[in-house]
Protein backbone atom coordinates (compact mmCIF):
# COMPACT_ATOMS: atom_id res chain seq x y z
CA UNK A 1 0.00 0.00 0.00
CA UNK A 2 1.26 3.47 -0.85
CA UNK A 3 2.20 5.58 2.19
CA UNK A 4 -0.44 8.17 3.14
CA UNK A 5 0.06 11.66 1.77
CA UNK A 6 -2.98 13.64 2.94
CA UNK A 7 -4.25 14.45 6.46
CA UNK A 8 -7.33 12.25 5.98
CA UNK A 9 -5.23 9.30 4.77
CA UNK A 10 -2.88 9.66 7.75
CA UNK A 11 -5.86 9.82 10.12
CA UNK A 12 -7.55 6.81 8.47
CA UNK A 13 -4.37 4.72 8.69
CA UNK A 14 -3.82 5.65 12.36
CA UNK A 15 -7.44 4.73 13.20
CA UNK A 16 -7.11 1.44 11.29
CA UNK A 17 -3.94 0.47 13.16
CA UNK A 18 -5.19 1.58 16.58
CA UNK A 19 -8.89 1.01 17.25
CA UNK A 20 -9.83 3.53 19.95
CA UNK A 21 -8.19 6.48 18.20
CA UNK A 22 -10.87 8.88 16.95
CA UNK A 23 -10.73 11.66 14.41
CA UNK A 24 -11.62 14.95 16.06
CA UNK A 25 -11.37 17.29 13.07
CA UNK A 26 -9.70 17.10 9.68
CA UNK A 27 -9.34 20.43 7.98
CA UNK A 28 -6.88 21.88 5.48
CA UNK A 29 -3.43 20.49 6.22
CA UNK A 30 -4.26 19.40 9.76
CA UNK A 31 -5.52 16.10 11.16
CA UNK A 32 -6.69 16.25 14.79
CA UNK A 33 -7.03 12.94 16.59
CA UNK A 34 -8.11 11.91 20.08
CA UNK A 35 -5.96 9.15 21.59
CA UNK A 36 -6.72 7.09 24.74
CA UNK A 37 -4.01 7.73 27.35
CA UNK A 38 -2.82 4.12 27.44
CA UNK A 39 -2.09 4.01 23.70
CA UNK A 40 0.05 7.11 23.36
CA UNK A 41 3.35 5.27 22.89
CA UNK A 42 1.97 2.99 20.16
CA UNK A 43 0.30 5.88 18.35
CA UNK A 44 3.41 8.09 18.47
CA UNK A 45 5.45 5.14 17.11
CA UNK A 46 2.96 4.86 14.23
CA UNK A 47 3.15 8.61 13.62
CA UNK A 48 6.92 8.19 13.40
CA UNK A 49 6.45 5.46 10.76
CA UNK A 50 3.67 7.16 8.79
CA UNK A 51 4.90 10.74 8.65
CA UNK A 52 8.10 10.94 6.61
CA UNK A 53 10.71 13.00 8.49
CA UNK A 54 8.38 14.06 11.27
CA UNK A 55 9.29 17.12 13.32
CA UNK A 56 8.05 16.91 16.94
CA UNK A 57 6.84 20.48 16.84
CA UNK A 58 5.23 21.00 20.19
CA UNK A 59 3.74 19.25 23.19
CA UNK A 60 1.88 20.90 26.05
CA UNK A 61 -0.81 20.54 28.67
CA UNK A 62 -4.14 22.25 29.15
CA UNK A 63 -5.91 22.43 32.51
CA UNK A 64 -9.65 21.85 32.02
CA UNK A 65 -10.31 22.21 35.78
CA UNK A 66 -11.93 19.68 38.16
CA UNK A 67 -8.83 17.44 37.87
CA UNK A 68 -9.21 17.05 34.10
CA UNK A 69 -6.28 17.72 31.82
CA UNK A 70 -5.49 17.52 28.14
CA UNK A 71 -2.14 16.85 26.55
CA UNK A 72 -1.65 17.98 22.98
CA UNK A 73 1.14 16.76 20.69
CA UNK A 74 1.95 18.32 17.32
CA UNK A 75 3.93 16.63 14.57
CA UNK A 76 4.74 18.27 11.25
CA UNK A 77 5.98 16.62 8.10
CA UNK A 78 7.52 18.90 5.52
CA UNK A 79 7.67 16.05 2.98
CA UNK A 80 3.87 15.71 2.71
CA UNK A 81 2.91 19.05 4.35
CA UNK A 82 0.72 17.41 6.99
CA UNK A 83 0.30 18.57 10.58
CA UNK A 84 -0.90 15.89 13.02
CA UNK A 85 -2.38 16.84 16.37
CA UNK A 86 -2.81 14.13 19.01
CA UNK A 87 -5.01 14.89 21.99
CA UNK A 88 -5.01 12.87 25.20
CA UNK A 89 -7.53 13.29 28.02
CA UNK A 90 -6.20 12.74 31.54
CA UNK A 91 -7.95 12.67 34.89
CA UNK A 92 -6.84 12.69 38.50
CA UNK A 93 -5.05 14.90 40.99
CA UNK A 94 -1.60 14.14 39.62
CA UNK A 95 -2.26 12.09 36.46
CA UNK A 96 0.41 10.02 34.76
CA UNK A 97 1.14 9.03 31.18
CA UNK A 98 3.92 7.17 29.39
CA UNK A 99 6.80 9.29 28.19
CA UNK A 100 7.50 9.31 24.45
CA UNK A 101 10.84 11.09 24.64
CA UNK A 102 12.78 7.96 23.66
CA UNK A 103 10.89 7.91 20.33
CA UNK A 104 11.27 11.65 19.67
CA UNK A 105 14.11 13.03 21.83
CA UNK A 106 12.93 16.55 20.98
CA UNK A 107 9.95 16.07 23.28
CA UNK A 108 12.10 15.48 26.38
CA UNK A 109 12.12 19.11 27.49
CA UNK A 110 8.50 19.64 26.51
CA UNK A 111 7.54 16.82 28.87
CA UNK A 112 9.82 18.18 31.56
CA UNK A 113 8.14 21.58 31.30
CA UNK A 114 4.62 20.08 31.33
CA UNK A 115 5.58 18.13 34.44
CA UNK A 116 6.67 21.18 36.42
CA UNK A 117 3.86 23.43 35.17
CA UNK A 118 0.90 21.04 35.45
CA UNK A 119 2.03 18.25 37.76
CA UNK A 120 1.52 15.57 35.12
CA UNK A 121 3.84 12.59 35.58
CA UNK A 122 5.69 11.00 32.66
CA UNK A 123 6.51 7.33 33.24
CA UNK A 124 9.94 6.39 31.92
CA UNK A 125 11.19 9.97 31.53
CA UNK A 126 14.93 10.03 32.32
CA UNK A 127 15.12 13.48 33.84
CA UNK A 128 12.15 15.27 35.44
CA UNK A 129 14.10 18.02 37.23
CA UNK A 130 12.40 21.43 37.10
CA UNK A 131 13.33 23.24 33.88
CA UNK A 132 12.22 26.86 34.13
CA UNK A 133 10.86 27.39 37.63
CA UNK A 134 12.75 28.74 40.63
CA UNK A 135 12.98 26.39 43.63
CA UNK A 136 10.24 28.26 45.50
CA UNK A 137 7.64 27.38 42.89
CA UNK A 138 8.48 23.71 42.45
CA UNK A 139 5.41 21.62 43.18
CA UNK A 140 3.03 24.60 42.92
CA UNK A 141 2.17 23.87 39.26
CA UNK A 142 1.75 27.50 38.18
CA UNK A 143 -0.04 26.86 34.89
CA UNK A 144 -2.92 25.09 36.63
CA UNK A 145 -6.04 27.24 36.79
CA UNK A 146 -6.14 26.85 40.58
CA UNK A 147 -2.85 28.77 40.87
CA UNK A 148 -3.69 32.44 41.43
CA UNK A 149 -0.78 34.68 40.52
CA UNK A 150 -1.96 37.75 42.42
CA UNK A 151 -0.47 39.57 45.36
CA UNK A 152 -2.50 37.68 47.95
CA UNK A 153 -0.77 34.45 46.96
CA UNK A 154 2.75 35.87 46.96
CA UNK A 155 3.46 34.88 50.55
CA UNK A 156 2.60 31.29 49.71
CA UNK A 157 5.06 31.21 46.82
CA UNK A 158 7.97 32.10 49.08
CA UNK A 159 9.08 34.89 46.70
CA UNK A 160 10.18 38.23 48.19
CA UNK A 161 7.26 40.52 49.09
CA UNK A 162 6.79 43.79 47.20
CA UNK A 163 7.01 46.98 49.22
CA UNK A 164 3.61 48.35 50.32
CA UNK A 165 2.01 50.90 48.02
CA UNK A 166 2.42 54.55 48.92
CA UNK A 167 -1.23 55.24 49.90
CA UNK A 168 -1.22 52.25 52.19
CA UNK A 169 1.98 53.44 53.82
CA UNK A 170 0.49 56.92 54.28
CA UNK A 171 -2.58 55.54 56.03
CA UNK A 172 -0.43 54.06 58.72
CA UNK B 1 31.66 6.91 29.19
CA UNK B 2 33.95 4.28 30.69
CA UNK B 3 34.46 4.48 34.47
CA UNK B 4 38.16 5.39 34.36
CA UNK B 5 37.46 8.41 32.16
CA UNK B 6 34.89 9.47 34.75
CA UNK B 7 37.69 9.71 37.33
CA UNK B 8 39.49 12.33 35.29
CA UNK B 9 36.37 14.29 34.45
CA UNK B 10 35.91 17.81 35.72
CA UNK B 11 32.57 19.52 35.93
CA UNK B 12 32.51 23.17 35.00
CA UNK B 13 29.92 25.81 34.30
CA UNK B 14 29.73 27.85 31.13
CA UNK B 15 27.70 30.91 32.09
CA UNK B 16 25.60 32.59 33.28
CA UNK B 17 28.27 35.27 33.82
CA UNK B 18 30.25 34.49 30.67
CA UNK B 19 30.14 37.23 28.02
CA UNK B 20 28.77 34.86 25.39
CA UNK B 21 26.29 33.30 27.80
CA UNK B 22 23.73 36.06 27.89
CA UNK B 23 21.03 34.58 30.05
CA UNK B 24 21.85 30.89 30.02
CA UNK B 25 24.28 28.43 31.54
CA UNK B 26 25.42 24.93 30.68
CA UNK B 27 27.11 22.44 32.94
CA UNK B 28 29.93 20.79 31.02
CA UNK B 29 31.75 17.63 32.00
CA UNK B 30 35.24 17.93 30.61
CA UNK B 31 38.03 15.38 30.22
CA UNK B 32 41.20 17.20 29.26
CA UNK B 33 40.17 19.48 26.43
CA UNK B 34 37.13 17.46 25.41
CA UNK B 35 33.55 17.83 26.53
CA UNK B 36 31.96 14.47 27.31
CA UNK B 37 28.63 15.66 28.68
CA UNK B 38 26.60 18.83 28.32
CA UNK B 39 23.66 19.71 30.52
CA UNK B 40 22.07 22.97 29.36
CA UNK B 41 20.15 24.83 32.08
CA UNK B 42 17.17 27.02 31.27
CA UNK B 43 15.10 29.43 33.29
CA UNK B 44 17.30 32.50 33.72
CA UNK B 45 14.92 34.58 31.55
CA UNK B 46 11.66 32.97 32.59
CA UNK B 47 8.89 35.59 32.74
CA UNK B 48 5.93 33.14 32.77
CA UNK B 49 4.62 34.59 29.50
CA UNK B 50 2.05 31.82 29.08
CA UNK B 51 0.46 32.62 32.43
CA UNK B 52 0.67 36.36 31.77
CA UNK B 53 -1.18 35.89 28.47
CA UNK B 54 -4.14 34.37 30.33
CA UNK B 55 -4.67 37.77 31.97
CA UNK B 56 -4.21 39.95 28.87
CA UNK B 57 -6.81 40.78 26.23
CA UNK B 58 -6.37 39.68 22.64
CA UNK B 59 -5.01 43.11 21.69
CA UNK B 60 -2.55 43.21 24.59
CA UNK B 61 -1.30 39.67 23.88
CA UNK B 62 0.97 40.54 20.93
CA UNK B 63 2.88 42.96 23.17
CA UNK B 64 3.83 40.08 25.43
CA UNK B 65 4.83 37.96 22.45
CA UNK B 66 7.16 40.51 20.87
CA UNK B 67 9.08 40.64 24.13
CA UNK B 68 10.00 36.97 23.68
CA UNK B 69 12.54 38.00 21.05
CA UNK B 70 13.14 41.70 20.54
CA UNK B 71 15.39 41.07 17.54
CA UNK B 72 12.53 39.69 15.46
CA UNK B 73 9.67 41.57 17.11
CA UNK B 74 7.57 41.82 13.93
CA UNK B 75 7.77 38.06 13.46
CA UNK B 76 7.43 37.10 17.11
CA UNK B 77 4.09 38.82 17.59
CA UNK B 78 2.55 37.36 14.45
CA UNK B 79 1.66 33.75 15.44
CA UNK B 80 -0.52 35.03 18.29
CA UNK B 81 -2.30 37.47 15.98
CA UNK B 82 -2.74 34.72 13.40
CA UNK B 83 -4.36 32.45 16.00
CA UNK B 84 -6.72 35.24 17.15
CA UNK B 85 -7.68 36.02 13.55
CA UNK B 86 -8.34 32.35 12.85
CA UNK B 87 -10.73 32.05 15.81
CA UNK B 88 -12.49 35.31 14.94
CA UNK B 89 -12.58 34.28 11.27
CA UNK B 90 -11.41 37.63 9.95
CA UNK B 91 -9.39 38.63 6.92
CA UNK B 92 -7.31 41.80 7.03
CA UNK B 93 -7.22 44.49 4.27
CA UNK B 94 -4.89 43.85 1.33
CA UNK B 95 -2.65 46.77 2.25
CA UNK B 96 -2.16 45.42 5.77
CA UNK B 97 -1.14 42.02 4.38
CA UNK B 98 1.62 43.52 2.27
CA UNK B 99 2.84 45.87 5.00
CA UNK B 100 2.98 42.98 7.46
CA UNK B 101 4.98 40.83 5.08
CA UNK B 102 7.45 43.62 4.30
CA UNK B 103 8.06 44.40 7.95
CA UNK B 104 8.37 40.73 8.89
CA UNK B 105 11.09 40.30 6.30
CA UNK B 106 12.81 43.51 7.43
CA UNK B 107 12.72 42.12 10.96
CA UNK B 108 14.29 38.88 9.74
CA UNK B 109 17.13 40.81 8.10
CA UNK B 110 17.67 42.84 11.26
CA UNK B 111 17.79 39.74 13.42
CA UNK B 112 20.26 38.01 11.11
CA UNK B 113 22.50 41.07 11.00
CA UNK B 114 22.61 40.99 14.77
CA UNK B 115 23.48 37.33 14.69
CA UNK B 116 26.38 37.77 12.22
CA UNK B 117 27.87 40.25 14.62
CA UNK B 118 27.29 38.18 17.70
CA UNK B 119 28.62 34.97 16.19
CA UNK B 120 31.71 36.69 14.80
CA UNK B 121 32.40 38.28 18.18
CA UNK B 122 32.20 34.87 19.79
CA UNK B 123 34.83 33.69 17.31
CA UNK B 124 36.99 36.75 17.96
CA UNK B 125 36.41 38.50 14.60
CA UNK B 126 35.46 41.90 15.96
CA UNK B 127 35.52 43.86 12.68
CA UNK B 128 32.62 41.72 11.49
CA UNK B 129 30.77 42.48 14.72
CA UNK B 130 30.69 46.21 14.32
CA UNK B 131 30.15 46.57 10.58
CA UNK B 132 26.83 44.72 10.31
CA UNK B 133 25.67 46.42 13.49
CA UNK B 134 26.19 49.81 11.86
CA UNK B 135 23.95 48.70 8.98
CA UNK B 136 21.48 47.33 11.49
CA UNK B 137 21.03 50.85 12.86
CA UNK B 138 19.44 51.87 9.55
CA UNK B 139 16.77 49.19 9.97
CA UNK B 140 16.21 50.29 13.56
CA UNK B 141 15.76 53.86 12.30
CA UNK B 142 13.12 52.59 9.87
CA UNK B 143 11.31 50.80 12.70
CA UNK B 144 11.49 53.96 14.78
CA UNK B 145 10.11 56.11 11.98
CA UNK B 146 7.27 53.65 11.42
CA UNK B 147 6.23 52.76 14.97
CA UNK B 148 8.01 55.21 17.26
CA UNK B 149 9.95 52.42 18.87
CA UNK B 150 13.17 50.72 17.88
CA UNK B 151 12.56 47.31 19.41
CA UNK B 152 9.13 46.90 21.03
CA UNK B 153 7.32 47.75 17.83
CA UNK B 154 3.76 46.35 18.32
CA UNK B 155 3.06 46.83 14.63
CA UNK B 156 0.54 44.12 13.74
CA UNK B 157 -2.75 43.95 15.55
CA UNK B 158 -5.73 41.61 15.12
CA UNK B 159 -7.53 43.00 12.06
CA UNK B 160 -4.63 44.81 10.40
CA UNK B 161 -1.62 46.91 11.31
CA UNK B 162 -1.35 49.95 13.55
CA UNK B 163 0.94 52.23 11.57
CA UNK B 164 0.93 53.19 7.91
CA UNK B 165 3.90 53.66 5.60
CA UNK B 166 4.67 57.22 4.55
CA UNK B 167 7.33 58.78 2.34
CA UNK B 168 9.84 59.01 5.17
CA UNK B 169 9.48 55.34 6.12
CA UNK B 170 9.85 54.22 2.51
CA UNK B 171 12.93 56.40 2.11
CA UNK B 172 14.56 55.05 5.26
CA UNK B 173 13.73 51.44 4.37
CA UNK B 174 15.17 51.93 0.89
CA UNK B 175 18.32 53.44 2.35
CA UNK B 176 18.74 50.54 4.78
CA UNK B 177 18.28 48.00 1.99
CA UNK B 178 20.64 49.81 -0.36
CA UNK B 179 23.34 49.97 2.26
CA UNK B 180 22.97 46.28 3.00
CA UNK B 181 23.00 45.32 -0.69
CA UNK B 182 26.17 47.32 -1.09
CA UNK B 183 27.90 45.76 1.90
CA UNK B 184 26.72 42.17 1.58
CA UNK B 185 29.49 41.03 -0.83
CA UNK B 186 32.07 42.61 1.47
CA UNK B 187 30.70 40.81 4.54
CA UNK B 188 30.69 37.53 2.64
CA UNK B 189 34.32 38.05 1.70
CA UNK B 190 35.28 39.01 5.22
CA UNK B 191 33.77 35.95 6.81
CA UNK B 192 33.51 33.13 4.35
CA UNK B 193 37.01 33.66 2.90
CA UNK B 194 38.65 34.37 6.21
CA UNK B 195 41.02 31.49 7.03
CA UNK B 196 40.37 31.92 10.76
CA UNK B 197 36.64 31.69 10.29
CA UNK B 198 36.91 28.64 8.04
CA UNK B 199 39.19 26.85 10.46
CA UNK B 200 36.90 27.57 13.39
CA UNK B 201 33.68 26.49 11.67
CA UNK B 202 34.37 23.85 8.98
CA UNK B 203 33.33 20.42 10.19
CA UNK B 204 32.21 21.72 13.58
CA UNK B 205 28.80 20.68 14.92
CA UNK B 206 28.04 18.49 11.94
CA UNK B 207 24.59 16.89 12.01
CA UNK B 208 22.27 15.23 9.56
CA UNK B 209 18.82 16.62 9.04
CA UNK B 210 17.17 13.33 10.06
CA UNK B 211 18.77 13.66 13.52
CA UNK B 212 18.11 17.37 13.74
CA UNK B 213 14.41 16.93 12.98
CA UNK B 214 14.03 14.40 15.78
CA UNK B 215 15.54 16.88 18.24
CA UNK B 216 13.02 19.45 16.98
CA UNK B 217 15.36 21.78 15.08
CA UNK B 218 13.86 23.83 12.26
CA UNK B 219 14.46 26.92 10.15
CA UNK B 220 17.93 27.76 8.76
CA UNK B 221 19.48 24.89 10.74
CA UNK B 222 17.50 22.40 8.62
CA UNK B 223 17.67 24.40 5.40
CA UNK B 224 21.48 24.38 5.65
CA UNK B 225 21.27 20.57 5.24
CA UNK B 226 19.71 21.05 1.80
CA UNK B 227 16.05 20.57 2.76
CA UNK B 228 13.74 23.46 1.76
CA UNK B 229 11.59 23.24 4.90
CA UNK B 230 10.00 26.67 5.18
CA UNK B 231 6.54 27.55 6.47
CA UNK B 232 6.37 30.59 4.21
CA UNK B 233 5.92 28.10 1.34
CA UNK B 234 4.53 25.04 3.13
CA UNK B 235 1.83 26.72 5.22
CA UNK B 236 0.07 29.35 3.10
CA UNK B 237 -1.27 32.13 5.30
CA UNK B 238 -4.35 34.05 4.20
CA UNK B 239 -3.28 37.20 6.01
CA UNK B 240 0.23 37.47 4.58
CA UNK B 241 1.31 38.33 1.06
CA UNK B 242 3.98 35.76 0.15
CA UNK B 243 1.84 34.59 -2.79
CA UNK B 244 2.42 37.96 -4.53
CA UNK B 245 6.14 37.27 -4.69
CA UNK B 246 8.16 35.01 -6.94
CA UNK B 247 10.81 33.44 -4.73
CA UNK B 248 12.47 30.16 -3.87
CA UNK B 249 13.40 28.78 -0.46
CA UNK B 250 17.18 29.17 -0.15
CA UNK B 251 19.12 26.04 0.76
CA UNK B 252 22.78 25.15 1.10
CA UNK B 253 23.71 21.78 -0.30
CA UNK B 254 27.32 21.14 0.55
CA UNK B 255 28.70 18.37 -1.74
CA UNK B 256 31.25 17.41 0.95
CA UNK B 257 28.48 16.09 3.19
CA UNK B 258 25.06 15.93 1.51
CA UNK B 259 22.09 15.98 3.89
CA UNK B 260 24.29 17.34 6.67
CA UNK B 261 25.38 20.77 7.77
CA UNK B 262 28.23 22.19 9.82
CA UNK B 263 28.67 25.62 11.39
CA UNK B 264 30.10 27.01 8.15
CA UNK B 265 27.08 25.87 6.08
CA UNK B 266 24.74 27.48 8.56
CA UNK B 267 26.59 30.77 8.19
CA UNK B 268 26.29 30.55 4.39
CA UNK B 269 22.60 29.70 4.81
CA UNK B 270 22.02 32.84 6.84
CA UNK B 271 23.61 34.96 4.12
CA UNK B 272 21.19 33.38 1.63
CA UNK B 273 18.27 34.07 3.99
CA UNK B 274 19.12 37.76 3.98
CA UNK B 275 19.35 37.81 0.17
CA UNK B 276 15.94 36.12 -0.07
CA UNK B 277 14.40 38.61 2.35
CA UNK B 278 15.81 41.54 0.39
CA UNK B 279 14.37 40.02 -2.79
CA UNK B 280 10.93 39.61 -1.19
CA UNK B 281 10.87 43.18 0.12
CA UNK B 282 12.11 44.60 -3.20
CA UNK B 283 9.30 42.77 -5.04
CA UNK B 284 6.62 43.80 -2.55
CA UNK B 285 7.49 47.50 -2.27
CA UNK B 286 6.03 48.50 -5.70
CA UNK B 287 2.99 46.26 -5.06
CA UNK B 288 1.66 47.98 -1.92
CA UNK B 289 -2.05 48.51 -2.71
CA UNK B 290 -4.00 51.60 -1.69
CA UNK B 291 -6.64 51.27 0.99
CA UNK B 292 -7.18 51.08 4.73
CA UNK B 293 -4.55 49.46 6.96
CA UNK B 294 -6.99 48.12 9.50
CA UNK B 295 -10.52 46.79 9.25
CA UNK B 296 -12.42 48.30 12.23
CA UNK B 297 -15.14 45.65 12.02
CA UNK B 298 -12.61 42.83 12.10
CA UNK B 299 -10.78 44.53 14.96
CA UNK B 300 -14.01 44.92 16.93
CA UNK B 301 -14.71 41.22 16.43
CA UNK B 302 -11.57 40.38 18.41
CA UNK B 303 -12.76 42.20 21.55
CA UNK B 304 -14.55 39.04 22.59
CA UNK B 305 -13.90 35.78 20.81
CA UNK B 306 -16.18 32.74 20.48
CA UNK B 307 -15.12 29.42 22.00
CA UNK B 308 -12.46 27.83 19.84
CA UNK B 309 -8.93 26.66 19.31
CA UNK B 310 -6.39 27.81 16.78
CA UNK B 311 -2.77 27.23 15.95
CA UNK B 312 -0.85 30.19 14.56
CA UNK B 313 2.41 29.29 12.83
CA UNK B 314 5.05 31.41 11.19
CA UNK B 315 8.55 30.83 9.86
CA UNK B 316 10.62 32.92 12.25
CA UNK B 317 14.25 33.84 11.75
CA UNK B 318 15.25 30.88 13.86
CA UNK B 319 12.62 28.36 12.74
CA UNK B 320 9.04 27.28 13.32
CA UNK B 321 7.41 29.71 15.77
CA UNK B 322 3.90 28.88 16.90
CA UNK B 323 1.20 29.89 19.34
CA UNK B 324 -1.66 27.59 20.28
CA UNK B 325 -4.70 29.40 21.62
CA UNK B 326 -7.82 28.13 23.35
CA UNK B 327 -10.69 30.46 24.10
CA UNK B 328 -14.00 30.06 25.90
CA UNK B 329 -17.30 31.63 24.80
CA UNK B 330 -17.31 35.46 24.90
CA UNK B 331 -13.91 35.49 26.56
CA UNK B 332 -11.81 38.64 26.65
CA UNK B 333 -8.63 36.72 27.42
CA UNK B 334 -7.30 33.34 26.24
CA UNK B 335 -8.05 30.26 28.31
CA UNK B 336 -4.64 28.87 27.47
CA UNK B 337 -1.86 30.10 25.24
CA UNK B 338 1.15 27.97 24.42
CA UNK B 339 4.21 29.52 22.83
CA UNK B 340 6.58 27.31 20.88
CA UNK B 341 9.84 29.13 20.42
CA UNK B 342 12.22 27.68 17.82
CA UNK B 343 15.21 27.96 20.17
CA UNK B 344 13.69 25.68 22.78
CA UNK B 345 14.79 22.86 20.48
CA UNK B 346 18.14 24.38 19.48
CA UNK B 347 19.12 24.85 23.10
CA UNK B 348 18.00 21.37 24.07
CA UNK B 349 19.90 19.80 21.16
CA UNK B 350 23.21 21.00 22.64
CA UNK B 351 22.90 17.92 24.80
CA UNK B 352 23.37 15.78 21.68
CA UNK B 353 25.62 18.06 19.67
CA UNK B 354 28.25 19.16 22.15
CA UNK B 355 29.70 15.89 23.54
CA UNK B 356 32.84 15.05 21.62
CA UNK B 357 33.79 18.60 20.72
CA UNK B 358 36.59 20.52 22.37
CA UNK B 359 35.94 23.17 24.96
CA UNK B 360 37.07 25.94 22.61
CA UNK B 361 34.51 24.82 20.03
CA UNK B 362 31.62 24.83 22.45
CA UNK B 363 30.67 28.40 21.68
CA UNK B 364 30.89 27.72 17.93
CA UNK B 365 28.42 24.85 18.30
CA UNK B 366 26.11 27.02 20.37
CA UNK B 367 26.39 30.15 18.25
CA UNK B 368 25.91 28.37 14.94
CA UNK B 369 22.35 27.40 15.95
CA UNK B 370 21.38 31.07 16.48
CA UNK B 371 19.68 30.55 19.83
CA UNK B 372 17.97 33.33 21.75
CA UNK B 373 17.24 32.77 25.47
CA UNK B 374 13.86 34.55 25.35
CA UNK B 375 12.51 31.80 23.12
CA UNK B 376 13.22 28.91 25.43
CA UNK B 377 12.56 30.60 28.76
CA UNK B 378 9.47 32.56 27.66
Amino acid sequence: MAPPTTPSEVAAELMRRHPGVEAHKIEGQTAELTVPAGMIRDVVKSVDELLPHALPESMFGVDLQDDRYQLIYYFWSHDIRVLVQLRVELEGEEPEIDSVCDIFPGLEWHERETHEMFGIGFRGHPDLRPLLLPDELVGKYPLRKSFQPDRRRLAESGLPQPRPRRQEANKE
Amino acid sequence: MSPDIRDEAVEMWFGPQHVSAHGWAAKLTVVGDFIVECDPHAGYFHRSAEKVLEFRTFKQGPLVLERMCMLEAFLAEYPYISAVEQIAGVEVPERAKVLRTIMMEASRIHSLQFWWGQFSAELGLFAMTLWPWVDREFFLDTFEELTGSRHAVSFSTPGGVRYDFNEKVLKKLDRALQRLEQHLPKFKDMLLRSPTFRMRTKGIALFSYEDALRWGLSGPNIKACGVPMDLRKDWPDLNLAYDLVDWEVPVVDNPDHPGQSDAYDRMVQRFLEVETSINIIRQLLPQIPEGPIVDPKARAKTNRLPAGEAYGRVEGTRGVTTVWLKTTEKAQTPYRAKIRGPCFASYYSLKHLVPGSTFADFIVVFGSLDPYPGWWDR
